[in-house]
């Protein structure tokens, strides 16, 4: 009697979900030794996948929004575009490849839904059609060959020693577009004070005033297109932010701050790109953990998860180059401002995790500190500060064109 | 039967049976009081027992120095581990004179709870250390891996530590650190030389 209560409570909760239509969100991005594609659906959904030489094509069971589009991945190594067509109310996504791959790993995960494929280019003759068992919901019987994991697992071990050390040498960078866009973000705003000094300076509006100036400064001297997270005494969410500069296809990222900490005495600027945990250091470990986490794919766990998320990171492609960012920017900071330098430190930035592009957050002085305070009163001292930053992206653009170009 | 015998038989059957009936009733009790008793809130602390004294090196902010500077603490270990990180925070949250405590005032651990497998310390403090946060990299930063590698410095089965407000995740302190994911050490406020 409970166990037909059960399924039919179920059933009142599952039938009208069904009805919902499905939303999908589709994910490719370069990691060492492979590329990630994610399908991330708004709920759960069946799929049946099938592998041909340069395509991956997923079949699903329901028809997905938005229907019949094609979803094109310039910045990644492998994947081409993703093409999704509706037939007889059935959606079919094909990942187009750029060249024969095998599937390294195919696993699911859940909250949100994500069914996620490991790709690798792969140099060996296959077969043209060649089916790839669906990997299994966590609530599905049926399990993928786990020896399939277990051979790919080691292979990519030698495919991540390998590409750890090539962004080393220049002439393996792979192709980027030129620098056209840049976004500043002047943090904080509106009832979002930031940090505010004895004489009630309020870093809101200190970083507005720098960020105005570095606006100008790019405008006027380099002619590049300048996308401002804000331009007024306003509020915008962390989120809001990345997204502005993401959508704005903007390819660096520099959020403006002034510090503040709890001894008086400290002083001088920083510059921070982020830390995922994830980083090129930390990948090869990473991954290793993540591979003994997938070897049982049922117990694929909140912890996993995490480290999913952090692989899903978009920040994680960039590190490197939001290092050099970082470098560049803080270097000029030495040079033109008399404060102590504190040099380049990661952290785990919100506003710049998911920032799709090279990004660094600029701590400008010390707000806590009564002497730094007084500097940031002065708009000379600002035009400095604007200045350095200005010509630290200038000579990151310059190895960016030498190095990517 | 005489009725003598009567009498005898049936005052020897009620002895016997209030004999029985004490002798149930006690061992009853004695079997009680063997029982494990169940650690609540209340009777936590009379299950508590001493059994060693367990030494700390808690690091903390100085005004003379970026680095934060060991003290020696000693406390006794008391059975339940979550007791022992619940003292550990107090001692954290109580600080030392003349060294600085990077904790926002009034700032108390509503509770704590250790997630053996994922070895994630996962703690709870009241909402002041939202409300009262002065806004800051460096202040969140010194917050944080204050905490956090204090933790795992003196714990080593802790590996990460997780943040919680008033029982609820929360996006950043002051719009810098991201606190929805749990903290892993880095140390970089330790000298090598204190370690």
């Amino acid at each position: 009697m409970r166990n037909k209560l059960a399924l039919l409570a179920l059933s009142v909760i599952l039938i009208p979900l069904s009805l919902f239509s499905l939303s999908l969100n589709i994910r490719a991005f370069d990691h060492p030794g492979f590329t990630r594609v994610v399908f991330e659906g708004d709920r759960g959904f069946e799929f049946h996948v099938g592998k041909f030489k340069t395509e991956l094509e997923i079949q699903l069971k329901e028809k997905a929004e938005p229907g019949n589009t094609i979803t094109t991945f310039s910045r990644s190594s492998l994947v081409e575009k993703v093409v999704h067509r509706v037939a007889n109310n059935r959606s079919v996504f094909k990942v187009h490849l750029k060249s024969s791959f095998k599937v390294n790993r195919n696993f699911v995960l859940e909250r949100p839904f994500r069914v996620v494929f490991d790709l690798v280019k792969s140099e060996e003759k296959e077969a043209d059609s060649e089916p790839v068992t669906a990997p299994p919901t966590p609530t599905a019987e049926n399990k993928p060959p786990e020896q399939q994991e277990q051979e790919t697992v080691q292979e990519e071990k030698e495919k991540q020693t390998d590409s750890e050390d090539k962004p080393e040498e220049p002439g393996v960078f792979k192709r980027r577009a030129a620098i056209e866009t840049i976004c500043i973000d002047p943090g904080h705003g509106g009832t979002d004070l930031g940090a505010v000094g004895s004489l009630k300076i309020a870093e809101k509006d200190i970083t507005l005033k720098v960020g105005k100036k570095l606006k100008q400064l790019i405008m006027s001297r380099m002619g590049l297109h300048v996308v401002m997270t804000r331009e007024n005494d306003n509020e915008v969410s962390l989120n809001s932010r990345v997204s502005i500069a993401n959508n704005n296809k903007a390819q660096i990222f520099v959020s403006i701050h002034v510090n503040s900490s709890y001894r008086k005495s400290a002083r001088g600027s920083e510059t921070f790109f982020v830390s995922l945990k994830a980083t090129d250091q930390d990948a090869f470990q990473l991954s290793e953990k993540e591979n003994k986490a997938f070897e049982g794919l049922n117990d694929v766990g909140e912890d996993d998860e995490l480290k999913m998320i952090l692989w899903d990171m978009a920040q994680n492609e960039y590190i490197k180059e939001s290092s050099k960012l970082a470098e560049f920017i803080q270097e000029e900071l030495n040079v033109l401002l008399s404060t102590r330098n504190r040099g380049v430190k990661q952290a785990p930035f919100r506003v710049l995790m998911r920032a799709a592009m090279p990004a660094v957050l600029v701590e400008i002085a010390f707000l806590s500190n009564p002497h730094e305070q007084n500097k940031l009163q002065e708009d000379s001292f600002l035009d400095n500060v604007a200045r350095a930053v200005y010509t630290g992206i200038s000579r990151y653009i310059n190895y960016h064109n030498s190095v990517f170009r | 039967m005489s009725k003598k015998i009567i009498y005898s038989l049936v005052g020897l059957a009620v002895i016997f049976f209030i004999g029985s009936l004490l002798i149930f009733l006690k061992s009853g009790k004695e079997a009680k009081t063997k029982e494990p008793g169940i650690l609540t809130q209340d009777n936590v602390r009379e299950e508590v027992q001493v059994q060693e004294l367990i030494k700390f090196k808690i690091f903390f902010l100085t005004e003379e120095s970026r680095w934060m500077r060991p003290v020696q603490y000693e406390i006794e270990r008391p059975v339940v581990r979550e007791e022992l990180y619940r003292r550990f925070i107090e001692l954290l949250l109580t600080g030392k004179e003349n060294y600085i405590v990077p904790v926002p005032g009034g700032v108390k651990l509503r509770t704590l709870f250790y997630m053996e497998k994922k070895q994630m310390l996962v703690l709870d403090f009241t909402e002041e250390l939202a409300t009262n946060f002065p806004a800051g990299t460096d202040t969140e930063l010194e917050f944080i891996y204050f905490i956090v590698d204090n933790i795992c410095f003196n714990f080593k089965e802790v590996k990460m530590v997780k943040f919680l407000i008033s029982g609820n995740e929360y996006k950043t302190l002051t719009g810098h650190i991201d606190m929805e994911n749990p903290f892993y050490p880095d140390f970089k406020f330790f000298r090598q030389d204190d370690l």
